[in-house]
């Protein structure tokens, strides 16, 4: 019996919880793309020699080997693009925009989804500052935020902050190497 | 028989009324979790397992790149909750010993049932085998084919028929029954 209840807790310890949005696409979209009036979605179908490339880059694979930026405009004129990037941990998934301007330094970031237990997380970490520290990165650019807001956060908000940097480092891979890099 | 719920002390009694209700309501709420991110036909169950990945199984020789226009209303469009290989085996780690103590648990209250030997192995066979054919119907969805979402429905199923029946016939033979002790 007592390995029973035992048993039982650690699985219950273990449960993910569901998946909470805590900021819609369209909403990130807005903050990232800011004034854009037309969207491309560009799907960068990766080959197994440049998805290994990626992985060997940022211990990544996109979901079905499929790299998918959305590009904005005003007129003919380009205001960015951004990315979702999804960063499994073992809480659950998270999921990340990041936004790039047109010379291709990091805009913002944005934490659109977690898991019910991760989200007083990621809300503490986004109040402790946490996107301010993305801010201007480039592509061989280190991700710093879980650094950054280290001493004015609680240990969970820090280690979220950590996926999120994750999240951030394999867009800026992603982009940094596939986003103007293959012809259509 | 180990023991007998019909004749059991009330204490018994009202820990495994306690236990039904329980896990009765943890079911109703596992129902409207599955209607929130998996629905219940085999469309929309198989739209979550079997995702993308049936549809481009292998990589392109070469990176290639596909454009289209967005208007902000695709974005906003209902997002298919999806369950990709890492999930699924993350799913399958922390549901699975759950589910496996929920069908042990419920598999207690059947041996103190009155029930014949040939129908209470039916029964527990039957609690422990929903739950192993509702994740072979998510992996079979994911890895063979989109029509053994219908595996999974099924078992989901089999998994709520298992309980109602045990919970029906515990409550009547602990509460009602004109032989209980």
């Amino acid at each position: 019996m007592n390995f029973l209840i035992r048993a039982a807790a650690i699985a219950a310890l273990l449960h993910i919880t569901p998946i909470v949005v805590l900021v819609k696409r369209p909403d990130a979209v807005q903050a990232l793309l800011p004034g854009a009036d037309a969207y491309v979605a560009r799907e960068v179908h990766l080959s197994g020699t440049d998805a290994h490339r990626l992985h060997e880059a940022v211990d990544w694979s996109p979901e079905d080997g499929v790299l998918v930026f959305y590009g904005g405009t005003v007129g003919s004129t380009s205001v960015g693009a951004l990315e979702f990037v999804r960063v499994d941990t073992p809480h659950g998934p998270i999921e990340v925009a990041v936004g790039f301007t047109p010379q291709g330094a990091v805009r913002g970031v944005v934490v659109t989804k977690a898991t019910v237990e991760m989200k007083p997380w990621v809300l503490e970490a986004v109040a402790a500052g946490l996107t301010d520290h993305y801010r201007g990165l480039r592509p061989g650019g280190t991700p710093g935020g879980a650094t950054g807001i280290a001493g004015r956060a609680g240990n969970l908000a820090v280690y979220v902050a950590g996926e999120v940097d994750k999240g951030v480092s394999r867009a800026l891979a992603a982009y940094g190497a596939f986003y103007n890099h293959v012809r259509t | 028989m180990l023991y007998d719920l019909r004749r059991a002390d009330v204490r018994v009694k009202w820990l495994v009324t306690g236990l039904l209700a329980t896990l009765g309501l943890s079911y109703v709420f596992g129902a409207a979790m599955v209607a929130l991110y998996a629905g219940f036909t085999p469309q929309s169950v198989a739209a979550t397992y079997a995702g993308a990945e049936m549809s481009m199984p292998m990589p392109p020789e070469t990176t290639m790149v596909v454009q289209r226009p967005m208007s902000m209303a695709d974005f906003a469009g209902p997002e298919v909750h999806t369950v990709d290989t890492k999930l699924l085996i993350q799913d399958t780690h922390v549901h699975v010993p759950m589910y496996g103590l929920i069908a042990a648990a419920l598999g207690v209250v059947v041996v103190g049932l009155s029930l014949t030997r040939r129908w209470a192995l039916g029964l527990i066979a039957l609690l422990f085998a929903a739950p192993w054919l509702d994740f072979a119907g998510m992996w079979l969805t994911k890895l063979v084919s989109p029509r053994f979402a219908i595996l999974t429905i099924a078992a989901g199923w089999a998994m709520g028929v298992a309980y109602l029946i045990v919970a029906a016939l515990a409550i009547h033979q602990m509460w009602l029954s004109p032989e209980r002790g």
